[in-house]
C-alpha cells in the first residue's frame, strides 16, 4: 500500500477511525432526511417542473417560443448545451486524471464531482435534443440502419461527432461513477437494518463481497477506465469546440477553440464542483474530509484555467488584428465595443479578473470567498458561451441581416428549469447515495504522520 | 418463325407427373366446401386455451380499437370527363390583362388543373408586371370576398336585385334626377359601348359617367390642354433619353405606365450599351426611382415651381431665350445646372418630367421639353395614354349634386371615394340623399358598406373584357377560372339593367367584329382574328402619327406668371402623399403577400408611418432607430381638421421641413368587410381591438390629407404640425441595419467614369491569396485554392445558375411576390416580422452610403472603433442607395451542407444546394452557417398555428388553392430556402427530353428572373457555354459575394455603375 513521509500533512483531519469514516458518509443515508432536504428538494422539483413545463410548450408550439430569429439561429440553448458540458468537465478530470497522477486528494471530492459530472452531461445533452426543430426524429442523427433507402448521417457535420464525443463522455463517466460506488453500496448493504433498502442496495452493489479478488479487479477497472476518461476530457469539449471552430462564421472560424474550449470547460467545472461541495460540507458536516486544503488545491486549479482563458481571449483579439481579415477584425471589435459589449466585459470581469484574486493565500483559503467567486466564474462561463455564439452571428458578414437575440420567457424557464432539474439529481444523490468514497478513503486514513491527528482540531 | 420455345410453370409440368396429370383435369384446385368446412369436427372440438383466448382478446380488442380510430377523409372529385385542355400535372397558360384603374399590363395566367396560381409577364406584349399585379392572384381566392348580391346589406339573390335596381333606375330616370356611374377610368372600349347602350334605355341626359382616379394626373392632362389645345396624355419613350430629369416623379413605382417605362429605363442603365442615362430626381421623399437616381437633391414640394422655372431659366440662358426669373435662393443650384447642362447637351433626346397635379408645373415642364425638343422623340406625339383620365372636378361636382338631391342613382364600380376621396364625410353625406346606391365592390368595403346595394364584381381572372390603355394597343382580359362565388361582372349586370339580351362575352365579340378590319389591318375571318387576339392577349396596331401638335407658348408664359405668383406655403411642415410599391393606392391593401412585402426603402412590411429627416427626427427627440424590441415613437400629424396618429421613421434622403405619408393603409377604420389582412393582429392570432371593441386598421389613411384647394387632387400639402404623443409603436422591419459598413467584398460599385476608361481590377478587383509554392509566396486567385475536393459539376450536365446586375436592378420587388407566390412562402404577420421571422426566399438588400469610411478615419486620426460607429450611421441628406437582391447562392462548396448532422442539405449534381424537407431535423446550424443569411426556418408550424390564422393564405380554405401543387408546403422545424426553382428546372428538362433536345438557354427561368422587369436577374445553365448566364458570369463587371471565403456560389452579382 501507498505510503507517505510522517511529515506529510493528512488529508483527513479529525483523528478518524475506519468506523468514523463510515458512519459520517452511510450514517446521513440511514437516518431520517432533514427538514431542509426536504424544503430544498421541494424547491429544486418545483423549479424543474417549471422547466418541464416549458419544455413541453416549446415541443408542443415550435421553436418559434424561443427568440430567435433569422440570423440568430442559436443562442441561450447552445449556451446552455456547452454551459453545461463544460461543467460536466471537472468529475472525470478529477477522477480520472487525477488518479493517473495519484493526487490522493481527490477521494475527498470525486464521488460529488462525478455525480455533478453526470447530472451536468444530462443537463447538457438536452439541449441539442430539444432545440431541434423536429425533435421527434432525433433519433436521425445516430447512423442506424434504415428503411429510408441509402440514408446515413453526414459524417462531415460536427454536430455529428458531438452526439458521438457526448454519449461517450457519458457512458464512461457513468461507468467509471458507477464502478467506483459498488464498494460503497456494498459496505451500505452490509450496514442496512431496513429490508428494502438492503435489497435495492443489495442489487445496486453487484454482490460485492470484498475479497482481495474484487478489490484487484476494482483496481484494475479503474485504471482502464481513467485510462480511457482521461483523452475523452479532452475531446468532448475539443469536439464541441468544432461547432463553432469548423464553421466560416468570423469568431467561430478560430483554431484556438479546442484547447481554450477544454480549459474553459475545466475552469467552469472546478467552479461548479466548489459550489456543491462548499454547501455540502457544511450541512453534511464533512469539513474534516473536505478540507481547506482541497479547496485551496481546487483554486489553484482555477488560477491556472483561468488564466489559460484569459490568454486565449487576448490571443483572440490579437489575432483578429494581425489577421487584417475585415470581418474577422469586425467580429471581435463588435464584441467588445458593439451592442453586447456588456456581455462581453461581464464575461472578462467574471473570467479574466475574479479568479487572478486567487494568487493571495488568504483570498484562496477563504471559504465565503472562494464560494462567491466559484459562482462568479460560472456566471462568466455562460456569458463566454453567449458572447462567443450570439455576438458572432447577431452580426456577420452581411449588414442587411444584422439583428439582435432577446429572450423569451420560454429560453429563460428552460434554462432555470434545468438548474432545477440538475439540484434535484443532486439532492437525491446526497440524500441515498454514499458522498465520499468512503472505501477509498480508507486507504488515505494512515499515510501521513500521526502527529498532524493529535492536534486540536 | 414458329416459336419452339415452352414454358412450364414447374417441374411437375414439365416432367408430366401423374399427380400433375390428374390434377390438370380439374379446372379449380381442389377445395374444402364449406359444408365440409363446417362439418369438420376436429377444428370445432379442440378447447380453445386460455392462452388462445386470450391472443384472441387482445387481438380483438387492438383491432376493434383501431378500427375506431377514425383516418380523416379528404375528399377529392376527379374529373368525370376529363377536359381536353387540362392534364394534371400540366400547367396551362393563358393571356390577360390586368386592370384595376392603377395599374395597367398584359400578363400570362398559370393554371393548374384549373386553377389560376401564378400571374406572370406576357412577354410579346413588352410589358412587365410589378408586385402589385404579379400578387393579384391570392385576391382571387379571398375567402372575404363577398359571395352574392346584398341589398341593404343582407344576402340577396340576384333576380330580386335586379329588380330592385332596376326600379331604382327606372324611378331615378322617371323623377329626373341622375343615375351617375363612377368609376375608375374605362379604358375598355366594349365597356364603354355598353354604358352607350345604358344610356339608351335611361335616358342619355339623365346617365352620367365620371371618371375617378384617387391618383389625379387630371393637372398633366388639363396643362396639355392649354399648351396643345387637346387634355391627352402622351406616351414617354425612355429608352431614347439620354438625360431624365424627374421632379419627384416615381416613374419606377407608381407613375402612368410604369410597366412600360422600367423596361425602357433600364434598356439604358447598362454600362456597356452605346450610351447609358443619367438620372436626375428632385423630390421631397426617398422614392424608389430617386434611390436609382444617379444625382439626387432633395426639395420641398412648394419648391417644385421655382425648380423647374431655375431649369428652364439655365436652358433658356443656353440658348439665349428669355428667363422666366426663377428664385433660385434654397434651391439645389449646382445639381440644377448640371442638369440643365446635360439637357442642353442632349436635345432632343433627353425628357423632363414632373408628378405634381398643378397644371402650371406641368406646364412649365412641357415648355422646357418643348425648348428641348423632345416631343416627338422622347415624349411620343403619335401614341397617347388613355389611362388616368379621371376628372377631379367632375367628382367634386356630383358630390354636390348627390348633396343637394340631384342624383337618383349613384353605381360605384371599381372606387371607393368613401375611403379616397379627400372630403369622404361630404361624400358620405351625399350618399344618403342618393334614392339608390350601388356598389360592384368585391368587399363590402368603405363605399359598399354605404350603398343600399352591393353587385360584386368578379375578379379580372373571371371576367371577360378588354382594353385600349394607349394609341394602338387593344388587349383582352379572359376567365381563367369558373366564377368562384355567386358573383356577376359589373357589364353583365349592367346589361340585366339595361334589358339587354346576350352576355358581355359576346358584347366584346360584337365590338370588336366591328373593329376587327382596323385592327387585324388585313382581311381575316373574325373567329381566327378574335382567337389569336385571344391567345396573344394583346393586339398592336400602328397608327400614322397625327404629328407634332402646335405648342402654344402663351400658355408657358402664363403658366409662368400664375407660378411666380404662387402664395408661399404655410408654415409648419409640408406633407408628402405616396404611393408604396406593395400597396399603391390601398385597392389590395388586404392582400398577405404585399402586406408582408418589405418597402424596398425602408424594408418595413404591415405598416405606413411618417417620414422625417433624421435631423428633424432627432430635433423632436423621437426615437432615431426602430428593431425589433425598438419600437418607433408615436407621432400626431394635424392639418386643419385632419389627425394621423402614426409612428415616426427616420428617412436618410428626406428634405427637411418635409414628411412623407404613404396613401393605401388604414383600410376599414370603420370595420367594413375589406378583408382579413388589413385589421392588425395580435401575438395569438385574434384581430387587435381598440377600447370600444373595434377592429382596428393597419396604418391610417392619408387620403384625407390629399389637398383639393385647387379643384385638383394633389398630393403634397403645407402647414402641417406634428406633435408627440409620448407613446411608441412596433415597427416590423425585415432590415434594420442600414449601411454596407464598407464591405466591398459583399457590394461593388462605381462611376461610368471610372468603368469606362479604368482597369477592372480597380472597380472590381480580384480576390488573391499569397500561397506557398514550391518555397515561394505566389498570388493566386481564390477560386484557385482550395481545401476541398471539387463537385463534379463544372462542364458536366447542367450547371445552373444565376446572375444578377446591379445596375439594372430597381429594388422594384416584383420577383420577391414572384418568389412568395411560387414557392408557396408562408406568409407570417407583422409580428413574426418584427422578431426577424420574414419567410422571404429571395430579400432585397438596401444600402445607404455613409460619409464615414476605413480612409476618411485614417487621414482624420480616427480610432477603429469610433470609425465603425460612424459607419453604421448613414449620410443623412443625400445617401447613395443600393438594392441587392440576396438569395441562396447555391455554393458550390457549401457551409451549410457539411454542418447538417442529417445531410438533409445536399449539392445536386446540376450544381443546386438542395434541402430536403423530409430529412431535415432542424439545427438551424445549416442557417447560423451561412454566410450570406438566406436561409429561412419554419418556426411555428405556420399552415396550422392560430397564431397565422388571420394572415398566411396556406390557413384559408379558399386562399389554400393559391398554392402551387409543384412545391411542398413546408412543415414546422424544417428549414427551407431558394431552390432556383427546381420544380420548374425539372419540368423543364422533362420537357426538353420529351422533345428529345437539349434544354435551350432561356427555357427554364426562375420566378424571379421571369418577374424582373429590367432583367437584372438571369438565369440558365453555366456549362451552356453561348448561354446569357454563362456570359454574364464571365463578364468584367461579374464578382462573386464574398468571393474570398471560397463558397463558390453559383450566383454572380455585376457590378453597379452610376452615371454620376
Amino acid at each position: 500500500m501507498h505510503k507517505e513521509a510522517a511529515i506529510r500533512e493528512p488529508l483527513i483531519l479529525g483523528d478518524k477511525s475506519y468506523h468514523d469514516i463510515t458512519n459520517d458518509v452511510v450514517g446521513p443515508i440511514e437516518g431520517k432526511a432533514s427538514k431542509t432536504w426536504y424544503l430544498l428538494v421541494s424547491i429544486a422539483g418545483l423549479i424543474s417542473l417549471w422547466g418541464l413545463g416549458c419544455i413541453v410548450y416549446l415541443i408542443a408550439t415550435g421553436i418559434g417560443v424561443w427568440g430567435l430569429n433569422k440570423t440568430v439561429g442559436w443562442a441561450w440553448d447552445i449556451t446552455n448545451f456547452v454551459w453545461w458540458v463544460g461543467i460536466g468537465h471537472a468529475g472525470t478530470l478529477i477522477s480520472a486524471v487525477l488518479l493517473l497522477f495519484r493526487q490522493k486528494w481527490r477521494m475527498a471530492i470525486n464521488r460529488s464531482a462525478e455525480a455533478m459530472t453526470i447530472f451536468a452531461v444530462m443537463m447538457a445533452a438536452l439541449f441539442p435534443g430539444i432545440h431541434m426543430g423536429r425533435i421527434w426524429v432525433a433519433y436521425w442523427v445516430l447512423p442506424l440502419p434504415n428503411t429510408f433507402g441509402s440514408l446515413w448521417v453526414n459524417f462531415n457535420s460536427p454536430l455529428l461527432w458531438d452526439v458521438f464525443a457526448i454519449s461517450t463522455y457519458f457512458s464512461v463517466s457513468l461507468v467509471f461513477w458507477y464502478i467506483g460506488l459498488i464498494p460503497d453500496f456494498a459496505t451500505i448493504r452490509d450496514r442496512m437494518t431496513k429490508p428494502l433498502a438492503k435489497k435495492i442496495y443489495g442489487i445496486l452493489s453487484f454482490g460485492w463481497s470484498g475479497k482481495a479478488k474484487n478489490w484487484t479487479r476494482f483496481e484494475e477497472v479503474s485504471l482502464v477506465l481513467a485510462g480511457l476518461a482521461t483523452p475523452l476530457v479532452f475531446s468532448v469539449h475539443s469536439i464541441v469546440s468544432f461547432d463553432f471552430a469548423t464553421s466560416v462564421i468570423p469568431g467561430w472560424h478560430t483554431t484556438i477553440f479546442p484547447p481554450y474550449f477544454v480549459s474553459g470547460a475545466v475552469f467552469s467545472g472546478f467552479a461548479m464542483v466548489l459550489t456543491l461541495l462548499l454547501i455540502m460540507r457544511k450541512v453534511m458536516r464533512l469539513e474534516n474530509y473536505i478540507t481547506i486544503k482541497h479547496v485551496e488545491y481546487m483554486n489553484i486549479v482555477i488560477i491556472v484555467t483561468g488564466s489559460i482563458v484569459g490568454v486565449a481571449y487576448i490571443t483572440e483579439l490579437f489575432i483578429s488584428w494581425y489577421s487584417g481579415v475585415e470581418y474577422e477584425s469586425y467580429a471581435f471589435i463588435n464584441r467588445f465595443s458593439g451592442p453586447y459589449f456588456w456581455a462581453y466585459w461581464a464575461m472578462m470581469t467574471c473570467n479574466v479578473i475574479s479568479p487572478q484574486l486567487f494568487w493571495f493565500k488568504k483570498l484562496r483559503t477563504n471559504l465565503t470567498f472562494t464560494f462567491i467567486i466559484s459562482i462568479v466564474v460560472n456566471i462568466g462561463m455562460w456569458f463566454e458561451r453567449f458572447v462567443i455564439i450570439v455576438t458572432s452571428i447577431h452580426r456577420d458578414y452581411v449588414p442587411s441581416s444584422w439583428s439582435m437575440f432577446y429572450p423569451t420567457w420560454v429560453d429563460i424557464g428552460i434554462f432555470i428549469g434545468t438548474i432545477g432539474i440538475f439540484f434535484t439529481l443532486f439532492l437525491l444523490f446526497a440524500r441515498f447515495f454514499p458522498v465520499l468514497a468512503l472505501n477509498e478513503l480508507k486507504t488515505i486514513l494512515k499515510v501521513s504522520g500521526e502527529k498532524y491527528k493529535k492536534e486540536d482540531h | 418463325m414458329a416459336n419452339n420455345k415452352k414454358y412450364w410453370v414447374g417441374l411437375e409440368e414439365l416432367h408430366e407427373t401423374e399427380e400433375f396429370q390428374i390434377a390438370q383435369e380439374n379446372e379449380f384446385a381442389p377445395s374444402k366446401s364449406v359444408d365440409e368446412f363446417l362439418s369438420d369436427t376436429k377444428d370445432s372440438t379442440d378447447p380453445t386455451s386460455r392462452r388462445d383466448f386470450l391472443k384472441f382478446l387482445g387481438f380483438g380488442v387492438t383491432a376493434a380499437t383501431i378500427a375506431a380510430c377514425e383516418t380523416p377523409v379528404i375528399k377529392s372529385i376527379p374529373y368525370a370527363n376529363k377536359p381536353e385542355e387540362i392534364t394534371p400535372g400540366i400547367p396551362n397558360y393563358y393571356a390577360s390583362t390586368y386592370y384595376d384603374g392603377n395599374d395597367y399590363a398584359s400578363v400570362l395566367v398559370k393554371t393548374r388543373e384549373g386553377r389560376p396560381i401564378f400571374i406572370k409577364p406576357n412577354s410579346s406584349s413588352g410589358q412587365v408586371l410589378n408586385a402589385r399585379i404579379n400578387s393579384s392572384v391570392l385576391s382571387l381566392y379571398d375567402s372575404t370576398r363577398l359571395r352574392g348580391p346584398l341589398a341593404n346589406g343582407e344576402p340577396s339573390s340576384w333576380v330580386e336585385v335586379d329588380d330592385k335596381v332596376r326600379e331604382g333606375l327606372k324611378k331615378a330616370a322617371d323623377s329626373g334626377k341622375q343615375i351617375a356611374i363612377l368609376s375608375h377610368t374605362i379604358i375598355s372600349p366594349s365597356t364603354k359601348a355598353l354604358i352607350g347602350k345604358f344610356k339608351e334605355k335611361y335616358g342619355e341626359d339623365t346617365v352620367r359617367t365620371i371618371a375617378y382616379d384617387p391618383l389625379s394626373y387630371r393637372g398633366m392632362r388639363i396643362a396639355n390642354e392649354r399648351c396643345f389645345g387637346e387634355a391627352f396624355i402622351p406616351d414617354y419613350d425612355f429608352s431614347k433619353a439620354k438625360v431624365v430629369v424627374s421632379i419627384a416623379a416615381d416613374f419606377l413605382n407608381d407613375w402612368l405606365m410604369t410597366g412600360s417605362f422600367t423596361s425602357q429605363y433600364a434598356s439604358r442603365r447598362k454600362p456597356e450599351g452605346e450610351w447609358m442615362s443619367r438620372h436626375y430626381q428632385f423630390e421631397s421623399i426617398m422614392s424608389l426611382t430617386g434611390t436609382n437616381a444617379d444625382k439626387r437633391a432633395a426639395i420641398k414640394p412648394s419648391q417644385e415651381h421655382d425648380l423647374a422655372l431655375a431649369i428652364h431659366d439655365e436652358l433658356a440662358g443656353m440658348m439665349g431665350a428669355s428667363k422666366a426669373g426663377a428664385k433660385t435662393d434654397e434651391l439645389p443650384m449646382d445639381l440644377v445646372k448640371a442638369a440643365a447642362k446635360d439637357l442642353y447637351a442632349n436635345r432632343g433626346s433627353s425628357l423632363v418630367i414632373a408628378s405634381c397635379n398643378d397644371p402650371d408645373l406641368q406646364v412649365i415642364v412641357n415648355g422646357i421639353n418643348q425648348m428641348l425638343g423632345n416631343y416627338g422623340s422622347t415624349i411620343r406625339t403619335d401614341v397617347e395614354l388613355f389611362v388616368k383620365d379621371g376628372r377631379d372636378e367632375d367628382v367634386a361636382a356630383l358630390i354636390n349634386d348627390m348633396k343637394a338631391g340631384k342624383v337618383g342613382a349613384l353605381l360605384c364600380y371599381g372606387v371607393n371615394p368613401a375611403y379616397t376621396w379627400p372630403g369622404a364625410n361630404a361624400f358620405k353625406e351625399g350618399l344618403e340623399k342618393v334614392d339608390m346606391s350601388l356598389s360592384f365592390a368585391s368587399w363590402g368595403d368603405e363605399t359598399a358598406s354605404l350603398c343600399n346595394y352591393v353587385c360584386p364584381d368578379h375578379h379580372y381572372l373571371e371576367s371577360w373584357n378588354d382594353h385600349y390603355p394607349k394609341t394602338g394597343q387593344y388587349a383582352l382580359t379572359q376567365p381563367t377560372i369558373s366564377p368562384l362565388y355567386d358573383t356577376r361582372q359589373m357589364q353583365d349586370s349592367l346589361m340585366a339593367w339595361a334589358e339587354m339580351d346576350g352576355n358581355y362575352h359576346d358584347f366584346i365579340r360584337e365590338v370588336w367584329k366591328r373593329y376587327a378590319g382596323e385592327m387585324a389591318q388585313e382581311e381575316v375571318l373574325f373567329d381566327d382574328f378574335w382567337y389569336n387576339s385571344l391567345r396573344r392577349g394583346s393586339v398592336y396596331v400602328e397608327l400614322p402619327s397625327s404629328g407634332t401638335p402646335e405648342f402654344d407658348s402663351a400658355a408657358l408664359s402664363r403658366a409662368v406668371a400664375s407660378a411666380k405668383s404662387k402664395k408661399a406655403p404655410a408654415d409648419g411642415y409640408e406633407v408628402v402623399l405616396y404611393t408604396k410599391v406593395g400597396i399603391g393606392a390601398g385597392t389590395q391593401a388586404v392582400n398577405p403577400w404585399l402586406q408582408e412585402l418589405p418597402d424596398p426603402i425602408t424594408k418595413i412590411t404591415w405598416d405606413n408611418y411618417i417620414t422625417m429627416h433624421p435631423a428633424d427626427v432627432e430635433s423632436f427627440g423621437f426615437k432615431m432607430h426602430y428593431g425589433q424590441e425598438l419600437p418607433a415613437s408615436l407621432a400626431k400629424l394635424s392639418l386643419n381638421d385632419v389627425e394621423l396618429t402614426l409612428p415616426v421613421i427616420a428617412q436618410p434622403g428626406q428634405k427637411r421641413g418635409t414628411v412623407g405619408v404613404a396613401l393605401g393603409y388604414g383600410r376599414g377604420a370603420n370595420e367594413e368587410e375589406v378583408g382579413r389582412a388589413a385589421f392588425r393582429t395580435t401575438s395569438n392570432g385574434s384581430f387587435e381591438r381598440d377600447s370600444d371593441g373595434k377592429k382596428v386598421p393597419i396604418g391610417a389613411n392619408a387620403y384625407p390629407l390629399v389637398s383639393t384647394a385647387s379643384g385638383l387632387l394633389v398630393c403634397h400639402r403645407s402647414g402641417a404640425s406634428i406633435e408627440d404623443t409620448g407613446q411608441t409603436f412596433s415597427i416590423a422591419a425585415t432590415q434594420t441595419h442600414h449601411t454596407l459598413m464598407g464591405r466591398s467584398s459583399v457590394l461593388r460599385d462605381t462611376d461610368l467614369q471610372q468603368f469606362k476608361t479604368a482597369e477592372p481590377s480597380t472597380y472590381n478587383p480580384p480576390h488573391v491569396l499569397p500561397i506557398h509554392e514550391g518555397g515561394k509566396v505566389v498570388d493566386k486567385a481564390v477560386k484557385e485554392v482550395d481545401l476541398w475536393q471539387n463537385h463534379p459539376v463544372e462542364g458536366v450536365g447542367h450547371r445552373w445558375g444565376l446572375s444578377i446586375d446591379l445596375s439594372t436592378c430597381t429594388g422594384c420587388s416584383a420577383c420577391v411576390t414572384a418568389c412568395h407566390s411560387e414557392n408557396n412562402v408562408p406568409v407570417v404577420g407583422k409580428d413574426e416580422v418584427r422578431r426577424g421571422r420574414d419567410m422571404h426566399w429571395l430579400r432585397i438588400d438596401r444600402y445607404y452610403s455613409s460619409p464615414m469610411n476605413m480612409e476618411l478615419a485614417e487621414d482624420e486620426g480616427k480610432g477603429v472603433i469610433s470609425a465603425y460607429r460612424e459607419m453604421e450611421v448613414p449620410q443623412y441628406d443625400n445617401p447613395e442607395t443600393i438594392h441587392m437582391p440576396m438569395m441562396c447562392q447555391h455554393c458550390n462548396h457549401a457551409p451549410c451542407e457539411t454542418v447538417c448532422p442529417v445531410a438533409a442539405t445536399t449539392h445536386s449534381n446540376e450544381g443546386l444546394n438542395q434541402m430536403t424537407y423530409n430529412r431535415c431535423i432542424g439545427t438551424r446550424y445549416c442557417a447560423n452557417n451561412c454566410p450570406y443569411k438566406v436561409r429561412r426556418f419554419n418556426w411555428f408550424n405556420y399552415k396550422a398555428y392560430n397564431k397565422f390564422v388571420g394572415v398566411n393564405p396556406a390557413q384559408d380554405e379558399m386562399a389554400r388553392m393559391v398554392l402551387n401543387p409543384d412545391v411542398t408546403v413546408r412543415s414546422r422545424g424544417v428549414m427551407e430556402k431558394c431552390s432556383m426553382c427546381v420544380q420548374r428546372i425539372q419540368a423543364g428538362k422533362l420537357d426538353a427530353k420529351m422533345k428529345g433536345k437539349p434544354v435551350e438557354d432561356g427555357a427554364v427561368q426562375t420566378a424571379c428572373a421571369e418577374a424582373c422587369p429590367t432583367q437584372a436577374i438571369r438565369f440558365g445553365d453555366l456549362n451552356d457555354t453561348k448561354s446569357v448566364v454563362r456570359k454574364e458570369h464571365e463578364d468584367k463587371r461579374a464578382y462573386y459575394a464574398l468571393e474570398e471565403i471560397g463558397v463558390k456560389p453559383n450566383v454572380s452579382y455585376k457590378v453597379k455603375v452610376r452615371n454620376s
